[in-house]
């Protein structure tokens, strides 16, 4: 019976169920709770999740800080998420910096929102359109890919 | 019984499946994984399995459920299981959150309790050879809220003993510590936090509880500097006296950064604060958390019996995306004898366009602890795109060092080819080469021990099939040994053979 109940949950897992984005909320490096709602942009939003000591997130933020800047104009909005625990949280502030990220980030140190998010692995990054769907899930980053990222920020800008 | 409880927390799932609101939302992950092979280089260790786990969640409105299942199946019915190993009723307003099962929660740095998930890693364990998912959680009631100028969190849980597999009885063994914890940290200003912790603990056959106390504070200086630090003392202790027969840990760090510029200094002081039967804490090490597999392996994990040592780090960023790191981290501790550790380490990443880089690293080491001397590790890391859709990356890593009572160095290889398609399809062939004596010696051989070089290659591959569905697969021989991520360490065993995983988000 129990056999039965695993496969059907398995197999049922292919379905895909409705993708919408709570409005979630955490703190940003000022320690100030900020929702979705309020920081998400008007056409896109670009959520990152990374943590300091995940080398493909150190590779993949500066090119996120050039698209941040690349489509400011087009109402695309980006989001860093530091999945960092309390015990790394000293250590976000002086990272991001040094790498130029002037876009919002914010601290999910229990990892809820990216469970949340059925996140599984760093860096993960998600496009949200205005809907509040989730439209693109791209998990992992090897150089090149950020022109994937790009060509799929364009082509949802042009829908 | 056990069962009974699972079937009925599916259907109360299912149930509140059907009656799915529009703002309601049923979603999850699954992950199984399906392992053909053995230990390599040990006899009679079939490794046929299967371990699969589940992941659900039902959110409705300010209120949602969770419950994460796995099953094993092995040759040996011993091992298998099939269990709700987390369940979890959440209630979330806008300020405050109530958790009901099995969370997550750290106090401070984690001086005095510190749970954590490591998603998508599967554990086996080898004692038990029974696999299953490596975290471990509080079970117990938490309540938290969180203000701009405040936080609280209130916690009475049972820290899980995750050595023990799932199936294990009684499970009241797996839970053997009693926590009631209370933290509030206050955000007086922007550049200003401070907190405190209260905490105590009640261990099996005991009835009284131990009973500690923590202050924390991150401030943020001038001139862009940032200090932080935690001190964590057994109430029983002088708080001042630092001697060796009072229980302390002292946590600290200074911060720096100016444009592309970081800097950090951090100290540490641990004495007697391994807390509760499962030593459910977990003071920082303040060594760098390497990724690289060969450093990777050769962490150094922290004797909070006692143990001092600093960390210092610089970081720069160049202007076209070159980088260079250099950390110094020394421990000392003194508890059968004296053990120093001592480690230099220096990286740089040098991008030549947008297609090629070039990243190497330089580390040196004393490790008294693991009798290991003169350690040296080297890596090359080439990274090249070929038009848009294309990547190779080429990893080369070697490591030497002199171990007490071996006459010869020990030397360790690493090498490994990738090569990705888009973001959906990467293949890459492992080639590790070990001399060390614990590996090379066959123990189903004894009294003869082996001294030829040990290697290992493997072939993986992971096709993305959509953005919900991936496929994982390796073939080949694995070479086990200590992983660690974001401090977390655990033992992989060795494998050879097929191994397929199948993810799945839903």
């Amino acid at each position: 019976m129990k056999y039965i109940l695993l496969l059907s949950l398995l197999f049922g897992g292919f379905e895909l169920t409705q993708n919408e984005i709570p409005n979630f909320r955490l703190k940003n490096l000022d320690n100030r709770t900020v929702s979705y709602n309020q920081i998400k942009g008007e056409n896109l939003t670009v959520i990152d999740f990374w943590a300091t000591w995940c080398k493909p997130c150190v590779k993949s933020i500066p090119e996120f800080v050039k698209m941040d800047k690349e489509f400011e104009d087009d109402q695309v909005k980006f989001i860093g998420i530091s999945i960092d625990g309390p015990r790394n949280k000293a250590k976000v502030k002086p990272f991001i910096k040094s790498l130029g990220v002037d876009y919002t980030v914010l601290r999910d140190s229990d990892s809820s929102v990216m469970a949340r998010l059925r996140v599984t692995a760093v860096p993960t990054l998600l496009i949200i359109n205005s809907d509040n769907e989730i439209v693109y899930f791209h998990e992992g980053y090897k150089t090149g890919e950020e022109v994937e990222i790009k060509n799929k920020i364009k082509e949802l800008l042009a829908e | 019984m056990k069962n009974i409880g699972l079937i009925s927390f599916f259907v109360a799932f299912g149930s509140l499946g059907v009656l799915e609101q529009a703002e309601a939302q049923l979603y999850g992950t699954n992950t199984f994984e399906f392992q053909y092979g053995n230990l390599p280089f040990e006899e009679n260790t079939d490794l046929t399995t299967s371990y699969n786990q589940l992941n659900l969640y039902y959110d409705s409105g300010k209120f949602s459920l969770f419950g994460k299942a796995e099953q094993f199946l092995s040759p040996v019915e011993d091992r298998n299981y099939f269990e709700l190993t987390q369940k979890r009723f959440q209630y979330q307003d806008d300020n405050f959150r109530i958790r009901l099962g099995n969370f997550y929660e750290t106090i401070g740095s984690g001086l005095l309790l510190r749970s954590y998930d490591i998603p998508g890693s599967v554990f086996e364990s080898d004692f038990y050879r029974t696999r299953y998912a490596f975290f471990r959680d509080l079970e117990g009631v938490a309540f938290d809220v969180n203000l701009d100028w405040a936080e609280l969190k209130i916690i009475r849980s049972q820290p899980l003993q995750n050595d023990l597999p799932p199936n294990f009885e009684p499970d009241s063994v797996r839970h053997p510590d009693l926590v009631e914890a209370i933290q509030a940290t206050f955000y007086p200003t922007d550049n200003l936090s401070v907190g405190g912790a209260l905490m105590r603990v009640n261990t099996p056959n005991n009835s009284d509880y131990s009973q500690y106390a923590s202050l924390m504070t991150n401030i943020q200086l001038p001139a862009n500097f940032q200090l932080f630090g935690e001190y964590a003392i057994d109430t029983e202790s002088d708080p001042f006296s630092f001697n060796e027969d009072q229980s302390y840990a002292l946590y600290s760090g200074l911060n720096y950064y100016h444009g592309s510029f970081g800097a950090s200094l951090e100290y540490k002081n641990y004495n007697d604060f391994r807390l509760g039967s499962s030593g459910f804490n977990d003071p920082p090490s303040l060594i760098k958390e390497h990724t690289y597999p060969i450093l990777n392996r050769s962490t150094h994990v922290p004797n909070t019996s006692n143990e001092q040592g600093v960390q210092a780090e610089l970081f720069y960023t160049f202007e076209g995306d070159h980088s260079l790191v250099a950390n110094y981290a020394y421990t000392i501790n003194e508890v059968a004898r004296r053990n120093e550790y001592r480690e230099y380490f220096i990286e740089g990443t040098y991008k030549f366009n947008d297609q090629l880089s070039l990243k190497s690293f330089l580390d040196y080491a004393v490790d008294e602890p693991k009798q290991q001397d003169n350690r040296i590790s080297i890596g090359l890391i080439t990274d090249k795109s070929f038009g848009e859709s294309q990547n190779v990356i080429v990893d080369l890593q070697y490591q030497t060092y002199d171990e007490s009572f071996q006459p010869e160095k020990i030397e360790n290889y690493f090498a490994s080819l990738s090569y990705s398609f888009n973001s959906s399809l990467n293949i890459s062939a492992v080639f590790e080469a070990s001399t060390e004596p614990g590996l090379t010696d066959n123990p189903n051989t004894f009294p003869e021990i082996e001294t030829n070089t040990r290697t290992w290659l493997g072939f993986n591959s992971l096709y993305r099939i959509n953005t919900s569905n991936s496929l994982a697969l390796f073939v080949g021989k694995r070479r086990g040994g200590p992983a660690c991520t974001s401090g977390i360490c655990y033992e992989i065993l060795d494998f050879e053979g097929a191994e397929v995983r199948i993810t799945t988000r839903f």
